[in-house]
């Protein structure tokens, strides 16, 4: 009823989607793009998904920014624009540090240490668990098919266990013998995976006080 | 005649100009609904509200003293002039205060006061915000129940809001019209003008007038300024000044919306244990109370004393 008066509203939702289904091309082919370079460094493949990450990541910004200059042109309340405008910026995040951790594999070509393989598997396997899970938790905001409370429940325990997973990994790369160049970069390339569930976690964090916002 | 209207159409069209805000400007100055679909729905309302509540009102103003068409028009401009005057001072205006404060100039310099009627006016005027912050600390937790229990989502809770709003502001708008009409025209009904139907018709208009062609800046700036609350407290603020106003309507008193909506503000504050009106506010508000009526008095006794010098030569 009365949706015919709502239309620029409809197309922010139907676009959210969009935006959320892109993020998740980027985090598939960011996933596919880190497993051809654990199995064959600078394979062929690899480059092939670094290419498609990349395409998604572009696109999912192209769709953020119709997003934006449809909410500005006077569609929600402006406490609604500034909470979606605000958690579209936050999961950006998200794409962009696949791109770049993707990049530094590229650029510096670095070869993951056999020693490394199994808790940078796990690392990511987790991180990409608290991705999805977020997605889950934006859908849940605007569909509200789920407890949001619960999601963010369960992506703070991954997060914690993302954190621990990352000091292990430093732990093993400053004990290994590897050269202290070597080092500085796994390290560094550490960090930047383990940063994917901390804004996970951020973004869960921020869908709930969002969600808390409109409870009278 | 018709030029003896013209300071109630004036006193009427900047009502419309002020008053419109404390029905839509939360809603318009934070782009939710289009000036022009305010504008509209509130000047409707306006003229429905007066048309068929103004009565009330415009029989407890004429109560107060019985006025020639004379004194009607010194009375419609003084007040016109004192809400015009707080206007650029900044101050919160009650163009109820203004005209009633205009009335008792009239009434004191004539000799012809009927107390009896003002201490039921006052009474109201104290009763405005105090009334809009209950009706507000009433409402906020009702509604809060209901909206908890709807568990919308992002999306919904937005629609809700803004239908919700509009809903409320043409009910403001209403409110407004069938209370305040009586500011305007009820004078021109106690100098035996007009009837009481044509005083709702001529003030509902010119209200509805002050709302389609000049609201739209004081929509902008009032609407920012007095109200600093969330989408669903600043629904709950509109439909409890909609809830005082129409309550004094039927008691027969006008009473001024900005003093409802100001209460009803603070009673949410009060609710929330949140500052939502700042301190300065709070003080041009009681500055406004009190300088209102004075101010309209002493500018209805200076036009008649003004209007009855003449030149007499050597």
């Amino acid at each position: 009823m009365l949706s015919f008066l709502f239309k620029k509203e409809h197309r922010v939702e139907a676009l959210i989607y969009d935006y959320l289904e892109t993020v998740e091309r980027t985090h598939e082919n960011f996933l596919n793009a880190l497993t051809a370079c654990i199995d064959n460094p600078f394979c062929e493949n690899f480059e092939f998904f670094i290419d498609r990450t990349h395409k998604y990541e572009s696109k999912a910004d192209d769709i953020r920014e119709e997003i934006k200059t449809l909410m500005y042109g006077k569609t929600l309340i402006p406490d609604a624009r500034g909470d979606i405008m605000g958690l579209l910026e936050a999961i950006d995040t998200i794409p962009r540090l696949f791109e770049r951790i993707l990049y530094i594999i590229q650029t510096q070509k670095l070869e993951i240490p056999d020693f490394l393989i199994p808790d940078l598997k796990d690392l990511v396997r987790l991180s990409l668990e608290c991705c999805e899970l977020m997605r889950r938790q934006v859908v849940a905001l605007f569909k509200k098919n789920e407890s949001i409370r619960e999601l963010l429940n369960i992506i703070d325990t991954h997060e914690s266990h993302c954190d621990r997973i990352e000091r292990r990994m430093i732990t093993k790369i400053f004990e290994s013998g590897i050269t202290p160049f070597l080092k500085l970069q796994l390290k560094d390339l550490t960090v930047q995976i383990g940063e994917i569930s901390d804004q996970a976690d951020r973004v869960s964090k921020r869908i709930n006080i969002i969600n808390m916002k409109r409870r009278v | 005649m018709i030029t003896s209207f013209l300071g109630g159409i004036f006193l009427g069209w900047s009502l419309g100009a002020n008053d419109a805000a404390n029905a839509f400007g939360t809603a318009v100055s934070s782009r939710m609904v289009k000036f022009y679909t305010a504008a509209v729905i509130g000047a409707v309302f306006v003229v429905t509200g007066a048309l068929l509540e103004g009565r009330a009102g415009i029989e407890t103003l004429q109560g107060l003293t019985a006025f020639d068409l004379k004194k009607a028009v010194i009375c419609s401009v003084a007040a016109a002039l004192t809400v015009t005057l707080m206007t650029v001072l900044g101050l919160p205006i009650s163009t109820s205060q203004a005209v009633v404060g205009a009335i008792l100039g009239i009434g004191i310099l004539s000799q012809r006061l009927d107390l009896s009627g003002l201490s039921k006016v006052v009474t109201c005027w104290v009763a405005t915000p105090i009334g809009g912050a209950l009706i507000a600390m009433l409402l906020y937790p009702l509604l809060g129940a209901v909206y908890n229990r709807m568990n919308l989502n992002l999306f919904q809770s937005d629609r809700l809001l803004k239908i919700g709003l509009i809903c409320s502001g043409a009910y403001g708008a209403y409110a407004l019209g069938a209370n305040n009409v009586a500011n305007v025209s009820a004078v021109f009904v106690g100098a035996g003008s007009i009837t009481v139907f044509d005083a709702t018709l001529l003030g509902g208009l010119s209200i509805a007038l002050g709302i389609l062609t000049f609201s739209r800046p004081v929509m902008e700036t009032v609407g920012r300024r007095l109200v600093r609350v969330d989408p669903y407290s600043a629904l709950v603020v509109v439909i409890a000044m909609g809830l005082t106003v129409h309550a004094f309507t039927w008691i027969g008193v006008p009473v001024s919306t900005s003093h409802a909506t100001v209460g009803a503000v603070l009673g949410i504050g009060i609710l929330r244990s949140v500052k939502t009106v700042n301190r300065r506010m709070l003080g041009n508000i009681v500055i406004g109370w009190g300088l209102t009526p004075v101010l309209a008095c002493l500018f209805s006794i200076a036009l008649y004393v003004a209007s009855n010098l003449y030149y007499v030569p050597d």
